[in-house]
């Protein structure tokens, strides 16, 4: 499904200096597989989530990545969109002025119309995202408030899982989806997560703490530092990092 | 120095002279002395001054000299607009309809309103109760501020008269429809008196618009009377052709206890010059002015001048625009607030927000407070922008292609000027005009 090959990349700061933050990241996906991505801060997990889903902020400087047999980095973001790539925003931008509903209705129906499929009408789209919103425990009077503005830490994550069950992605990215959730919303987050999951689709958890990894039981664990993946294993790998924190990896991997 | 001023004068009388044939030749009116008087006087006045030029703090930005200056007035022509018309009908059935300038009454409809409400052309309306007419027309116009008003008063062909009696509310919105068609190269000067006697209510659309004209020049007066306890709502559609030049001038005056919102949308013509007075002529007046204005071609223009007198206590006022501005083009907000030193207890808010989606674009933004009053609560600032790149990252990263984010985001941005209209099929009908032009 993917498979990153020595993926370096760097930003520009302010006062315009190159920054490198990933030296060489290598992972591969396969159908139907769950990967956590854990580390502390500032160790290149959200940068490397947001390549993936095509932000141009950053600049590849080196390595492949390859999507379903295409060339991931050199297509636009709403072309890895319609491939089938999500990226669940750690913080999801707030846009005043366009309708919730409207939205979702647009990000669907581009979808469909990249992948050729019909486009759904008022009526088929209204049925199924209420169902969808249920499943997530959101009330629909978000569907006619502006996207995101003003709701709660954990209406804009779940609202992130519903845009998710909608345009039924193959492989969903959640970049610390859990940070700042309560037990309900983390739950109702799992929920729309595992839902999805089956032997086709796969899904790259980015996440600080091993707890919503006990909700989202992942198949391989694996822990950035610096840019790089220093170290995988499977889920019992998390709850080793719950115990002992990073540093020992630390000292591990330089020795 | 006399050399100087020669220069200057002579300037003046070449740039002129092409108004001075369309004064001649002006056959409006003829008939009623004291007019013909007034409007000699009201063109003399205005020779006199000549058109502003940009040494003129109002007129800093725009530059009025190289605008079309046409030497004869508008004809009125047999045409059809059916589209248009159909459009408007689905909304309200109480409309008129002017050609270049022209009443057209075949395409005009006030039927349905009851007979104490005077809704007619200004000559009609003249041909009723001259008198009446006179009282509001003749009214003295400083001439240094609105050169464009005074050259109205003299050239004026006709306009409309509205004056709704006491204490009745028509809910139904009257239609006025300014369309210029077939011809290029002439001038229209329509005069509007819309009269709101006390505890009345009415709500205006007055909407300028080409048919197949693309260069000529509208000049519109539209004076506004709301008296103790009235309620109007006015809008003002301006969509002139491509290289159109329209001069507007809006005149509100309020009396007691009265509310006034006023809509401005404009994204027409290649040189366009709105100005917006109100005079709060008595206590607890509200004042509530929105404006949207999108310029997207080369060597559009497009400025608002807005200014609102303060002279009694616990007046409101609030000034909304916003400017979405493309390709190399250019706009001018200048909004002012003016608290009297009687007027205590004012509350005045001013914000302008630009949306800039070219670095050709321009805008020359300006709002003012002077206040002399010192019971007071003021805010005003302006703002300047380009669309949020996270708000595009992530509706692409959902699959919407950058044309079309770019779009949604665009129209989020107008969509709060739209949210403060009241009514709900005036809303849908202004949104529907605006997206027009950019679809």
């Amino acid at each position: 499904m993917l498979t990153i090959n020595n993926l370096h990349a760097s930003i520009r700061d302010e006062k315009q200096k190159i920054k490198q933050i990933l030296h060489g990241v290598n992972l591969t996906v396969r159908p139907g597989e769950v990967h956590a991505i854990m580390g502390p801060n500032g160790s290149g997990k959200s940068t490397f989530a947001n390549i993936l889903a095509g932000r141009d902020a950053y600049q590849i400087t080196e390595g492949v990545a390859t999507f379903n047999s295409t060339d991931l980095l050199s297509m636009e973001p709403e072309e890895r969109a319609a491939a089938g790539l999500f990226l669940a925003f750690q913080y999801p931008v707030e846009i005043p002025g366009v309708n919730n509903m409207y939205f979702l209705k647009a990000a669907v129906n581009s979808i469909r119309k990249q992948r050729q499929l019909p486009l759904l009408d008022a009526i088929d789209f209204l049925s199924v995202v209420k169902a969808k919103m249920k499943e997530v425990g959101m009330d629909e009077k978000f569907l006619n408030r502006a996207v995101n503005e003003g709701f709660s830490g954990g209406e804009k994550k779940r609202n992130e899982v519903l845009q998710m069950l909608m345009l039924e992605p193959r492989l969903a990215i959640l970049d610390e989806t859990d940070s700042g959730l309560d037990v309900d919303a983390l739950q109702a987050v799992a929920k729309g997560v595992n839902s999805l999951r089956n032997s086709d689709r796969s899904f790259i958890v980015v996440t600080h703490y091993q707890r919503l990894l006990n909700y989202i039981v992942p198949d391989v664990v694996h822990v950035m530092m610096s840019g790089k993946i220093i170290k995988s294993g499977g889920k019992e790998l998390a709850l080793e990092i719950e115990e002992k924190g990073y540093s020992w990896l630390n000292s591990e991997t330089s020795v | 120095m006399a050399q100087q001023r020669d220069i200057r004068m002579n300037d003046v009388v070449t740039s002129l002279s092409p108004l001075e044939s369309c004064f001649e030749k002006n056959p409006h009116f003829a008939h009623i002395k004291w007019l013909c008087e007034f409007r000699s006087k009201q063109f003399k006045q205005f020779l006199t001054r000549g058109l502003p030029t940009k040494k003129e703090e109002e007129w800093k930005y725009t530059e009025i000299k190289n605008a079309l200056i046409p030497a004869k007035m508008g004809v009125q022509t047999d045409l059809v607009c059916a589209n248009k018309l159909a459009e408007i009908k689905a909304m309200t059935d109480v409309f008129l309809t002017f050609v270049n300038g022209h009443f057209v009454e075949a395409l005009s409809h006030t039927a349905s309103l009851a007979k104490e409400i005077k809704v007619c052309s200004l000559s009609q309306a003249l041909d009723i109760d001259e008198n009446r007419v006179k009282e509001y027309l003749t009214r003295e116009i400083d001439g240094k501020r609105f050169p464009f008003a005074k050259l109205n008063a003299a050239l004026m062909t006709n306009g409309v008269f509205v004056e709704i009696p006491k204490h009745i509310k028509i809910h139904q919105p009257i239609y006025l429809l300014f369309i210029n068609t077939q011809q290029h190269n002439y001038l229209t000067c329509p005069r509007n008196l819309l009269i709101v006697n006390e505890g009345s209510q009415a709500t205006f659309i007055e909407h300028h618009v080409n048919e197949t004209a693309q260069h000529y020049f509208t000049n519109v007066v539209s004076e506004i009377h709301a008296a103790n306890n009235a309620r109007v709502d006015y809008y003002k559609l301006q969509e002139e052709g491509h290289t159109a030049t329209h001069v507007a001038n809006v005149f509100v005056t309020q009396k007691q206890d009265s509310c006034v919102k006023t809509y401005f949308l404009s994204d027409g013509a290649q040189l366009a010059r709105e100005d917006l007075t109100i005079w709060q002529d008595a206590h607890d007046v509200e004042s509530y002015l929105h404006g949207l204005y999108q310029t997207n071609r080369d060597h559009q223009h497009i400025d608002h001048h807005i200014h609102v007198d303060h002279a009694h206590a616990r007046g409101k006022s609030t000034m909304m625009y916003k400017g979405v501005l493309d390709q190399k083009s250019r706009a001018v907000f200048n909004g002012k607030v003016h608290v009297h030193p009687s007027a205590q207890q004012i509350q005045a808010h001013q914000a302008n927000h630009n949306l800039l989606l070219s670095s050709d674009a321009e805008i020359n933004t300006k709002p003012a407070l002077e206040i002399y009053a010192d019971d007071v609560k003021c805010t005003h600032g302006a703002t300047i922008g380009q669309l949020d790149h996270e708000a595009l990252f992530y509706l692409r990263s959902r699959g919407v292609d950058a044309n079309e984010a770019h779009m949604i985001l665009t129209r989020a941005f107008a969509e709060e000027i739209y949210n403060k209209m009241d009514d709900t099929a005036i809303r849908q009908y202004m949104r529907k005009r605006m997206k027009s032009h950019d679809e």
